[in-house]
């Protein structure tokens, strides 16, 4: 029986062959032409009324016809179903003038009474549509049409930006919403399998044409597979299985730079920002002498001070991240603002202020005016690996100042919980997504009373007098008709915010993407979606 | 069961190798050599230095006292409960058995991981790293025990009724002297039981972080280092990465060799 | 009576498996109910998705304001055959569950025989062996020392295996670690010293000498091996994106989806006791 185990273990190579290449990848085959990518959930409706959340939103952007679009290279709204329109003086009445032979993906046609009924799908609260609350007082809008190509709009005050508000309302078939599968857009929802994928296909009615007159979209289908899993993505589109990964993690970007530099690109910062803010609501469940840290400037000036954000974006983020100094970005190129003085990398100046405010060295540990050692945590999220280095850089950079960091990383939903109910932390280091360029979509962050004023939330008054100057700046922009005295407003503001550093900003990460060379047309942008803006001008290359 | 002598006494060499690397007078393991990050070996660290710039012998070094102590300790807790709990319910009335067999199955599907973010939101956010690491491998013990605690179960039951112990009943010895005797028995389940839990423990560890507990920074983590490997990123950066899984290999090794039956 | 003794175990049986699934349910919901986060949404940060989120988040804390209103919605519902609304996708749970049972078990099946079948092999070649066991050791210690995930992206970077293949090895090192034990030390137990100094072949040995006293210990580490694989798969399926049970777990516990997560852990509390009815049973009916 000396034969035994040579037999058992063949046997068992061959076994272990046959059940072990089970595929990883459990999305249907590509086919030609077809555009693929990932998703990072599956989306939560394809009603585009109801899309509260970003996945339901990106596919609402490929398959919605809109009125107008807001071009994310150009940063312009643009007429698309309607062919002019036009915004009175005093900015209350809108008036679009619909393209003639205009087509749903069914073949029926659409008039004005088909945009008229979606607009006001979208305002009437039973729907709960997210795009109404841009109106600002949705109640009081009326809509008209005149004649079968024509239609008014009428506002009940003047809302900033009401342009690019439009460019979230589908124009979809009078009575008879489809949830995505009869549109006016490029694309149709065709299949959608959970946590697989979503498939699209072209609509052959689409009125887009390319320069030369040909029909668009040029693929002939779109497949966005569910799929959060870095290593994956990676994996899969070095084999040629996706097209384009948006927001590549900078490690694996180096990763693919090594093997294919030209599928990698570094467009430079985004506008989004990472920051760091100290819990300064009364109420929050944290000693007394920790409130009077977090409430005192010198005492932010100085944290802000001595982080060396230089080693943050090089070590954190591999070198492809910027030094934020700012909540607007240098991508920003309407409102950024060079000439705003932030405080910088200072170890001696941040000491010399912790001492002035009555802060004092007992050994290696700061301790304030009373004895308390400075002891906090940082929170931040788990899922994200570049904030937890940031945050390890953040504790040896306050441990030269004799401060003592914990970093405590928590799962989303316990972290949402903290920051946004209980308060009940101490400080938070987290990014903030910027998807518009213009201030005014930052009211929510910046005005006192609103819940997501992050360092205090919802402040029945503003607690102190800057963040009351905050408040009627930012009021001054969003009703202001003068462009000059918006941007003045929000200097002003990015200066108080600099003074103050109730958030201390630190780095814009950069826009890192990669993408397959087969995959034609694109035209990389600053906001999102930042590769597939102009989905039905991409093509699969040998496929036409 | 006798201890292996050479095993052991490599394990305590390794141990103590690892103690005097970190007592060396200028190494720290939270020190970020922010010029160097990723760097292989130099003389100023052997073994590399890790994505922030920290010495990575030091590191490991610390991590393998205080991430091995920790799993020893919970692993030995654990094994010690399902062994006591398995055989308190084989020998015991019958409806205690049934009643802790039922407990332990609805132990066993309940999801934990609930209950360890609800321990994380009750301590203080301000918890020291340490002691953050004790209460995550004191709670990995208190959850670990059903799952063996089954089989020492079924494993007693079956030698209840085995021959020799009928004899042993027969000719009268007690209970307690019963139980003592069924124990060298159970070892074959206990043994490899532990040694199962040690590297699971080290891991479950890293995988706890994720929810705020585990081993807080600056304190290394070894089950961090080897949750590095499942970046492809890293494993082409540097071969140095490696070395965390290996050390743990090794004294894996050693500690099977240790408890080698004769 | 033998009859009315095995119909008395049947009731025995089904009683237990009652009360193990009403103490998952209750201890499920305590659990997920008073875990951080339960009433918190990521959207809520995002101004545009903040109000939506806010509105979804009071008609759930509306419902689930006291625990016995809970229990009683939950218990009734289940009584009825109804597990409720999906919290994430708000459609019925079972719609979920019902294409995912297929995915997990056949998951579950070939990666249990594969892991038996390796286990069995490798152990009764090293235990019987003169060799070393150092060599057949080390790849089990291996195994139990990578973590999942790195064994996932070792799988992707050498483009071969998946998610059977990594639950396989995971499950065959933990059993060969028992396997290699118990075999060691049944090869050298006295009565099989002797059978061996007689000169009797191996298949016939392992058959009649060794097996039936080593019958015990095998049935308690199969229900081990059986808990273990459950537990294992969750973070496998998450990693390989296998749409199966363990992914639907996972995204419900980080989402807070109560009804999923209540029908799942039913789910695995059964997979638990049945895994634990079979060897019980032979005892039980002797020693009854």
């Amino acid at each position: 029986m000396r034969l035994f185990p040579v037999f058992s273990i063949c046997g068992t190579a061959l076994l272990a062959a046959s059940l072990a290449n089970t595929c990883t990848s459990q999305s249907a085959p590509r086919m030609p032409g077809e555009l693929a990518w990932t998703i990072a959930y599956d989306p939560k409706t394809f009603d585009p009324a109801k899309v509260d959340d970003q996945e339901s939103e990106r596919v609402r952007y490929l398959t919605a016809g809109v009125l107008l679009r807001f071009n994310r290279s150009t940063q312009k709204v643009e007429p698309r179903l309607a062919e002019s329109w036009s915004l009175s003086q005093d900015g209350k009445t809108i008036v679009f003038k619909l393209r003639a032979g205009l087509q749903f993906s069914d073949g029926s046609s659409l008039t004005s009474r088909d945009a008229v009924w979606s607009i006001r799908r979208v305002l009437l609260p039973a729907t709960g549509a997210p795009a109404a609350e841009e109106f600002v007082t949705p109640a009081g809008v009326t809509v008209e049409t005149p004649d079968a190509t024509t239609v008014v709009v009428r506002l009940p005050q003047r809302v900033v930006g009401i342009g690019k508000v439009f460019d979230e309302i589908a124009i979809e078939p009078a009575e008879r919403p489809s949830e995505g599968r009869v549109t006016s857009g490029p694309f149709v929802v065709a299949d959608y399998r959970r946590s697989q994928y979503v498939r699209l296909r072209p609509n052959s009615h689409f009125a887009g044409r390319d320069a030369a007159g040909n029909p668009l979209p040029y693929a002939s289908g779109v497949r966005l597979d569910v799929l959060e899993n870095a290593e994956q993505k990676v994996r899969l589109f070095e084999r040629g299985e996706y097209d384009l990964i948006d927001n590549i993690p900078p490690d694996y970007f180096e990763l693919l730079k090594r093997r294919s530099p030209s599928s990698v690109q570094d467009l430079g910062p985004s506008l989004n920002t990472e920051q760091i803010w100290f819990n300064q609501a009364p109420g929050a469940p944290i000693p007394a002498w920790e409130k009077s840290w977090f409430e005192s400037r010198a005492f932010r000036v100085a944290v802000s001070q001595a982080i060396h954000r230089a080693d943050l974006a090089r070590i954190a983020y591999q070198g492809h991240a910027t030094p934020a100094y700012s909540f607007i970005s240098p991508a920003n190129g309407e409102w950024y603002n060079r000439q705003i003085s932030a405080p910088h990398t200072d170890v001696a100046a941040a000491k010399a202020g912790l001492a002035s405010a009555g802060f004092h060295l007992n050994g290696a540990v700061l301790e304030d005016s009373a004895g308390h050692p400075v002891k906090f945590s940082i929170l931040t999220n788990a899922s994200n690996a570049a904030r937890l280095k940031m945050a390890t850089l953040i504790q040896q950079d306050l441990a030269a100042l004799g401060m003592q960091v914990n970093v405590v990383p928590l799962d989303f939903p316990a972290l949402i919980e903290r920051l946004m109910h209980t308060q009940d932390y101490e400080a938070c280091l987290l990014g903030l997504e910027n998807v518009d360029p213009d201030p005014n979509a930052m009211m929510n962050i910046w005005l006192s009373n609103s819940p997501n004023h992050q360092w205090n939330p919802s402040e029945k008054t503003p607690a102190t007098e800057w963040e009351a100057e905050i408040d009627r700046e930012m009021n001054r922009q969003a009703t202001s008709l003068k462009e000059s005295e918006r941007k003045q407003a929000a200097d002003r503001v990015q200066q108080i915010v600099a003074d103050q550093q109730p958030f201390i900003y630190l780095v814009y990460p950069n826009v890192l993407f990669a993408l397959s060379p087969r995959l034609k047309g694109v035209e990389p942008a600053v906001l999102e979606p930042a590769l597939v803006w102009n989905v039905e001008s991409l093509r699969i290359e040998g496929s036409r | 069961m006798k201890l292996n002598r050479p095993a052991a006494w490599l394990l305590i060499a390794l141990i103590l190798a690892a103690g005097v690397v970190t007592a060396m007078p200028g190494a720290s393991y939270s020190h970020q050599d922010r010029e160097s990050t990723l760097a292989g070996a130099s003389t100023q660290h052997p073994a590399g230095t890790d994505a922030l710039g920290r010495d990575r012998l030091v590191r490991v070094s610390a991590a393998l006292l205080l991430s091995l102590a920790g799993a020893l300790a919970a692993s030995i807790v654990t094994t010690a409960a399902a062994a006591g709990v398995g055989t308190l319910a084989a020998f015991g009335p019958s409806s205690f058995g049934w009643t802790a067999m039922l407990v332990c199955d609805a132990f066993l599907a309940l999801p934990w991981l609930f209950l360890l973010m609800m321990i994380r939101s009750a301590l203080p956010l301000t918890t020291s790293p340490a002691s953050s690491a004790a209460i995550t491998f004191l709670v990995l013990a208190a959850l670990g025990w059903p799952a063996c605690a089954r089989a020492v179960y079924r494993g007693t039951l079956s030698l209840k009724d085995s021959e020799w112990l009928l004899y042993a009943r027969a000719e009268g010895l007690r209970r307690g002297q019963i139980v003592r005797s069924v124990i060298p028995n159970l070892i074959p389940l206990l043994v490899p039981q532990f040694l199962i839990c040690v590297p699971a423990f080290v891991i479950a560890e890293a995988n706890l972080g994720a929810l705020g507990l585990g081993i807080g920074e600056p304190l290394p983590s070894w089950g961090g280092m080897l949750l590095e490997l499942d970046n492809s990123a890293m494993l082409i950066e540097t071969g140095w990465v490696y070395f965390p899984v290996a050390l743990l290999v090794v004294i894996l090794l050693l500690l099977e060799a240790a408890t080698v039956e004769a | 009576m033998k009859t009315m003794r095995q119909a008395a175990a049947l009731v025995k049986g089904l009683a237990r498996m009652l009360a193990i699934l009403l103490l998952v349910l209750l201890g499920s919901t305590v659990l997920v109910r008073f875990a951080p986060g339960y009433l918190s949404d990521a959207r809520e940060m995002d101004s545009r998705y903040a109000g939506a989120a806010r509105a979804e988040l009071s008609a759930e804390a509306a419902r689930s304001q006291s625990l016995a209103q809970m229990f009683a919605s939950e218990i009734g519902g289940w009584a009825r055959g109804d597990a409720g609304l999906s919290r994430q996708y708000g459609v019925p749970v079972f719609e979920l569950i019902r294409p995912r049972l297929a995915v997990t078990g056949g998951l579950l099946l070939r990666s249990l025989v594969l892991a038996w079948v390796l286990a069995i092999v490798a152990s009764l070649v090293s235990s019987a062996g003169r060799n070393p066991s150092l060599f057949w050791q080390t790849p089990a210690t291996l195994l139990l020392a990578v973590p999942t995930a790195a064994m996932a992206t070792l799988c992707l970077l050498a483009n071969y295996g998946g998610p059977a293949l990594v639950m396989a090895l995971l499950l065959a090192a933990r059993d060969f670690k028992f396997l290699h034990r118990t075999l060691r030390k049944a090869w050298l137990d006295p009565h099989v010293l002797q059978a061996r100094a007689q000169g009797i072949a191996t298949p016939r040995l392992l058959l009649k000498h060794i097996l039936p006293g080593i019958a015990s210990q095998l049935a308690a580490l199969a229900s081990l091996s059986m808990v273990t694989a459950l537990s294992a798969l969750v973070p496998v399926e998450v990693i390989f994106n296998v749409p199966g049970l363990g992914q639907l777990a996972w995204n419900a516990a980080m989402n807070r989806d109560l009804p999923v997560l209540l029908a799942i852990t039913m789910i695995m509390a059964l997979a638990v006791t049945c895994a634990g009815i079979a060897p019980d049973r032979p005892a039980e009916l002797e020693s009854a």
